[in-house]
């Protein structure tokens, strides 16, 4: 056995390198104790709305079939298209939201030795440069190695788009605020970005959330930020090479709020990515 | 009323040079930061089950232990560079006031209250417990055999071995003798590495002038010299036994026993067999601590049981990959197994993070290492310093070399320290040893 043993060693890089930053810590939420008041409330509203509204157009149909055929025909049309419409919206809701359960499976998968190796496969391949990783992934028989690849590979390019989205966004919320003349309307500028940031961010790792899914993103990034604000991840020096622009830096003296909105951007843009990351 | 709660206080102690006080540093700042909202400690937020939980330092007060320096010893690790903290001299202490919040219908009711003190207690005292069950004549038979061999020890053994039949009970002998044995054991350690050097109290003295009974050394045989040093001898197991119920050790009632078992396993079979004796015999020891007090009453009343809990940990676990630690925590269990009074668990953990998991392709084959940044060489290093054994290691083990360890530099603190010190499985270090208090 001492034989086929690798031989231990040290290798000093050559370049000179940064100080090494620590892995963020994604907070699992709490187990959920069931569907809350709020949930049972909008749902119950929902179909009382969607089921009145059904049975009523329903009795609206059957008489315009009473009044004339055509006319009944091109009533009950109008109404297939609009609640297939709705229905189809729903259906988005709901694979939005599965896709989100999809990363959950993902995490269980890959913290089980048995069956991390197949989900980093499964994974990657659904990813568009995942090709390239394969034949490494197939060498690798154990479980820490194979994240060890993962993070070094595609969760590091991930990393790196997220947070070019991040800066992108960070020096359009900073350049859209300095210049709008009304202050009340940065507070909404800002949760309308950070919002298509976090969708932004998700359709980069394969998600394309609705309503229901940003929802239960931004819950989930929200729990993911603590992780990201702790570590803190270099987010300055992020922040300030988006603001790196002498201009911006000008204008930077005048709006002091700016700049921490832009700032939140960058860490919005990170902790999305960690809340969407099976690893 | 802060002077109503319980008190809690965990001992941490540890073989020489094994991270004692970068342990007690980790445990403070991650608890601060996990006060503070912060993910620092993640096995023991999800024990806590969204309870809020409060941490604050508490005020030093009257207790007779020096407190121990944890701003400086944060904001060495935090300072860019980094610096590893100062080792320690002697006892201190650190306490910090905890409130966990209830749930449910409770959940109006105050929240659990207790302090928390951390003591730094020196590993080479802890050495000296399995003195107190032993004579001088067993004790010296046991240390020279222990020497025997070793050329670093020749000039002491000379001494001891040229020392006449009937010796008379000279003050220059003895003295002569306590300082070359003393200067032994101080060379033993520094230059060989080795951990199991009794008497502790000769390594590491206890604050003020040393008492006359602390001058003596092994010795063999029924002369008056011998006599002497077995007075001397019991006088100091005396004051070890006091030491016992003495505030710095009486009081711990979990205990943390770290050593660097890596370390052990690059110096060689000789240090490793050596680090294995002394923590089997810190574990023999703890075993029958306070055996003043009988089991059933000490479980009645657990401010007479004396350590109720102890964790057994090999520290720097961040120089080996992941797989490797598993390994290394098996190794633990297997030198440490003992009948404790209450619970024992092995662990291997980091108290300060310096590196990361990486996969190294090494002669064809992807090998699972560690990569970390050079202490003053602004420069990584990639590290695999070779297979940990889950087992005591066999002869075979050693016709492989088990390399060093680099002088790797902690990972960037989150928010200058106020994050958190990242760690490898420290959170579930204090989710063993709070256990019983965690809802």
């Amino acid at each position: 056995m001492s034989e086929t043993r690798t031989r231990p060693r040290l290798e000093i890089e050559t370049q000179l390198a940064p100080r090494l930053e620590p892995v963020p810590v994604v907070l699992e939420a709490p187990p959920s104790t069931g569907p809350g008041t709020l949930t049972l409330l909008g749902g119950g509203v929902a179909i009382l709305v969607l089921g009145l509204a059904a049975l009523g157009v329903g009795n609206f149909v059957a008489a315009q079939f009473e009044r004339a055929a055509p006319l009944g025909w091109l009533t009950a049309a109008v109404a297939v298209a609009g609640f297939g419409l709705i229905a189809a919206a729903i259906r988005r809701e709901l694979r939005g939201l599965l896709a989100l359960r999809t990363v959950d499976r993902l995490r269980a998968d890959l913290a089980d030795p048995a069956r991390a190796r197949a989900a980093a496969r499964m994974w990657v391949e659904s990813l568009s440069e995942g090709a390239t990783l394969l034949p490494a992934l197939a060498a690798i028989q154990d479980r820490d190695a194979t994240l060890a690849l993962l993070r070094a590979g595609p969760i590091a390019t991930l990393r790196a788009r997220a947070d070019a989205l991040g800066r992108t966004a960070a020096l359009q919320i900073f350049a859209v605020t300095a210049a709008i003349p009304w202050p009340a309307f940065d507070g909404l500028l800002v949760a309308w970005r950070g919002i298509r940031l976090v969708r932004e961010v998700a359709e980069l790792h394969g998600m394309r959330p609705g309503l229901l899914g940003t929802l239960g993103l931004l819950r989930r990034t929200a729990l993911s930020a603590a992780g990201v604000v702790a570590t803190d991840l270099a987010a300055d020096t992020l922040a300030r090479a988006a603001l790196s622009n002498p201009l911006l830096q000008h204008v930077a003296g005048d709006v002091a709020g700016a700049g921490v909105a832009a700032r939140r951007m960058v860490v919005l843009a990170r902790a999305t990515a960690l809340a969407c990351s099976p690893v | 009323m802060p002077f109503a709660r319980p008190t809690i206080r965990i001992g941490v102690t540890g073989l020489a040079r094994a991270g004692k006080t970068a342990m007690l540093t980790s445990m403070a700042a991650n608890l601060l930061a996990l006060g503070a909202g912060l993910p620092a400690l993640p096995a023991l937020s999800q024990r806590l089950q969204g309870r809020g939980i409060r941490v604050s330092v508490a005020p030093a007060g009257a207790d007779p232990i020096p407190r121990f320096d944890y701003p400086a010893h944060l904001a060495a690790l935090a300072a860019d560079p980094p610096r590893w903290p100062a080792r320690t001299d002697a006892v201190s202490l650190l306490a910090l006031d905890v409130e966990i919040g209830r749930a449910g219908l409770a959940a109006a009711l105050p929240p659990t209250a207790f302090r928390l003190e951390l003591v730094d207690y020196p590993g080479e005292w802890l050495l000296d417990l399995p003195l107190l069950e032993q004579g001088f004549p067993t004790w010296s038979a046991a240390a020279l055999a222990r020497l025997q061999g070793l050329e670093i020890a020749a000039p002491f053994l000379g001494f001891v071995q040229g020392m006449p039949a009937q010796a008379a009970a000279d003050e220059t002998l003895a003295a002569t003798g306590h300082a070359l044995y003393r200067a032994l054991l101080t060379r033993l350690r520094d230059e060989c590495g080795l951990a199991l050097l009794q008497p502790g109290r000769f390594l590491m003295p206890p604050p003020g002038p040393a008492p006359p009974w602390m001058a003596f050394f092994p010795l063999p045989g029924r002369s008056r010299l011998a006599s002497l040093l077995a007075d001397r001898y019991d006088r100091y197991r005396d004051s070890a036994r006091r030491e016992l119920r003495a505030p710095g050790f009486g009081r711990i009632d979990r205990l943390v026993v770290l050593a660097d078992v890596l370390g052990a396993l690059h110096a060689g079979p000789a240090a490793f067999a050596d680090a294995a004796a002394a923590l089997d015999a810190a574990a023999r020891a703890l075993r029958w601590s306070n055996v003043a007090v009988p089991a059933w009453l000490a479980q009645l009343v657990p401010a007479l049981g004396g350590i109720r809990r102890v964790a057994f940990a090999a520290a720097k676990s961040d120089h080996v990959a992941e797989r490797q630690r598993a390994n290394l925590k098996s190794l633990v269990a297997r030198l440490t197994q003992t009948q404790a009074r209450g619970p024992t668990a092995a662990f291997a953990l980091a108290s300060v993070r310096c590196t990361e998991d990486i996969v190294w392709q090494l002669e064809g084959h992807p090998i699972s290492a560690v990569r970390g940044r050079l202490i003053g060489a602004d420069r990584l290093a990639r590290s695999y310093p070779g297979e940990v054994p889950s087992d005591p290691p066999d002869a075979g083990f050693w016709t492989h070399p088990f390399l060093s360890l680099p002088d790797f530099e902690p990972l960037r603190l989150p928010l200058g320290g106020r994050g958190g010190v990242p760690h490898i499985r420290l959170d579930e270090l204090l989710v063993f040893l709070l256990e019983d208090l965690l809802p």
